[in-house]
Parts: structure tokens; C-alpha cells; sequence
């Protein structure tokens, strides 16, 4: 089992992705960001699981390790379509619906492609290696996905509130993750560096709550006021 | 016709810079990066060990 910090930032992860479903329903916004919610309830479910798994078995365990790493594969998948439903939202008045489902799908099947001709060479462990590489892959796929969203939503003056923090908060959670990545492959020997993740966890959920919370569907931002250069 | 290719070259563009940034950030890594929840990530390493090479030098004669 990890230690009491570890556990204590894991259960407040799984409280935080609670209270946006409970804030989103008692908003009346649960069918409007149907994905995004749907997302947040697989983190539970699979949260409730893998803690299932590692009492039983523990953290060194292979059921562990099968358990983290296929979740996280279904997790990925419903976060890219959790991302192309905010692309529907953001082009919802342009009537490129079609379109739009055409290139998820074209970028979804080119990333299994990609991930399955990674992993192909390896004889052992097949649809583990796939399922890793794919979620990997993804993930990254999604970082580049979030960053041409908000240039969408700058180009076009998105001016939704919720949108516009749903977004920004995914482009901020996906860097700082790339962030974290890189720094604890450097410094891999300090101790703190494993609550890094975690924690960084806890930030999407946080930062959707509190979006949820304080602002309704009719509430409007000036995108243009962020990027206007003062004179 | 050209919207469905222009959709193709679209996702081939998003593709390969998703996995140009992948080959910056994990070019020396030694682990897996996951990015879902605040769950404990497993401490076992989920790539198989490479076989350790050896060398076979042509015997003299």
C-alpha cells in the first residue's frame, strides 16, 4: 500500500472528481457536459477498482500493474472523446459536426496504427505493450488536440465561460503533466517527485468543480482581453 | 472529395506532431507516463527486460 500522502492526495482525487458530477447535477449542466462527466465517473470507477486490486494484491503486483495500465487505456479514450465533445461545443455553430467526427476518427485510428506498429516486434505481453503505447500515444495526441482547441477558441472569441476555463484547465493539466514527465525522469531519486502526478491529478477535477461552480451556462468571458497587448 | 482529404492531412499533421513531442519528452525515459487520476502508479516495470547481448568473437585458427 503507498504511504499516508499518497493515500490522503488519492482520496481526495476521488472527491474532487465526485464533487463535479454532484456540482454539475445539481446545476442542471450533467446532459451538457455529458462526456466530460462520464470521464470523471470511469476515474471513479476505475479509482474504486485499482484500490480493490491493490489491497488485495499490493502496488509490486503483476494484477497491479494489468489493472493501472488498461484502465488507464479506457480512461485516455474516454478523455479524447470527453476533448472532441468540447471541439463539438466550441464548432457547434459552424455545422462541421461531420467533419470534425471524420478527423477524431482518422487521428484515433492512425494512433492505434502507429502504437500497434510500436509494439509489434514484441512477442510477450502483446496487448499489454499495446495497450501502454495506444494510452502514451494518446495522450499526447491530446495535448497537441487542446492546444489547436484554444487556438479556436481564441481565433473564433469563444466567449462561454465554461468552455473557455474547461479547455484552458485541460491545456494546463496535459503540459503539466508532460511538465512532471520530464522531471521526474531527471530526478528521479528525490522522493517528493512521486507525488507529483497525483497531485497534478487532483487539478483537472478541482479546476472543473470550481468552473462549475461559479459559473453558470449564460455566463461570458472576453477571450480577446488575454491576448490584447497593452499600450 | 478535397474536404475528406484535407480531414486525412489534417490528421496525419496532429499525428506526427503528437509523436515528435513523445520522442522530446520521452526520448531517456525509463518510465511510463500516465496522466489519469491521482491514483499510486504501479512500481513494476511494465516493459519486459531486454535480452542482454552477447558478442560472439570468430574463433582464430
Amino acid at each position: 500500500m503507498p504511504g499516508p500522502i499518497g493515500l490522503v492526495i488519492w482520496f481526495l482525487g476521488i472527491a474532487l472528481e465526485l464533487s463535479f458530477v454532484v456540482c454539475s447535477l445539481v446545476r442542471k449542466s450533467f446532459l451538457q457536459y455529458l462526456f466530460l462527466n462520464l470521464y470523471l465517473i470511469f476515474v471513479v470507477v476505475s479509482s474504486v477498482t485499482r484500490f480493490l486490486v491493490l489491497r488485495n494484491y499490493g502496488q509490486d503486483s503483476d494484477q497491479y500493474m494489468y489493472c493501472y495500465y488498461y484502465s488507464d487505456l479506457l480512461l485516455t479514450l474516454a478523455l479524447f472523446v470527453a476533448l472532441i465533445s468540447l471541439y463539438t461545443r466550441v464548432f457547434g455553430e459552424l455545422k462541421v459536426k461531420q467533419y470534425l467526427y471524420f478527423v477524431a476518427m482518422a487521428v484515433l485510428l492512425g494512433t492505434a496504427i502507429f502504437s500497434y506498429a510500436i509494439v509489434d516486434r514484441s512477442s510477450e505481453r502483446l496487448s499489454t505493450q499495446f495497450a501502454i503505447e495506444l494510452s502514451q500515444n494518446l495522450y499526447f495526441v491530446g495535448l497537441v488536440l487542446t492546444y489547436i482547441l484554444w487556438g479556436a477558441v481564441m481565433k473564433l472569441r469563444e466567449t462561454r465561460t465554461r468552455l473557455v476555463q474547461f479547455v484552458l484547465s485541460l491545456g494546463i493539466y496535459f503540459s503539466a503533466y508532460a511538465a512532471s514527465y520530464a522531471l521526474v525522469n531527471m530526478a528521479e531519486q528525490l522522493g517528493v517527485v512521486q507525488y507529483i502526478s497525483p497531485v497534478l491529478g487532483c487539478l483537472l477535477p478541482l479546476s472543473w468543480t470550481i468552473t462549475m461552480m461559479r459559473h453558470t451556462e449564460e455566463s461570458r468571458l472576453a477571450t480577446a482581453q488575454l491576448v490584447t497587448v497593452q499600450r | 472529395m478535397s474536404r475528406k482529404l484535407g480531414a486525412i492531412a489534417l490528421a496525419m499533421a496532429i499525428l506526427v506532431g503528437a509523436m515528435g513531442l513523445k520522442s522530446a519528452f520521452t526520448a531517456r525515459a525509463g518510465s511510463v507516463l500516465t496522466a489519469n487520476g491521482s491514483d499510486p502508479v504501479p512500481t513494476k516495470n511494465p516493459w519486459p527486460k531486454k535480452p542482454a547481448y552477447t558478442v560472439h568473437a570468430p574463433a582464430i585458427r
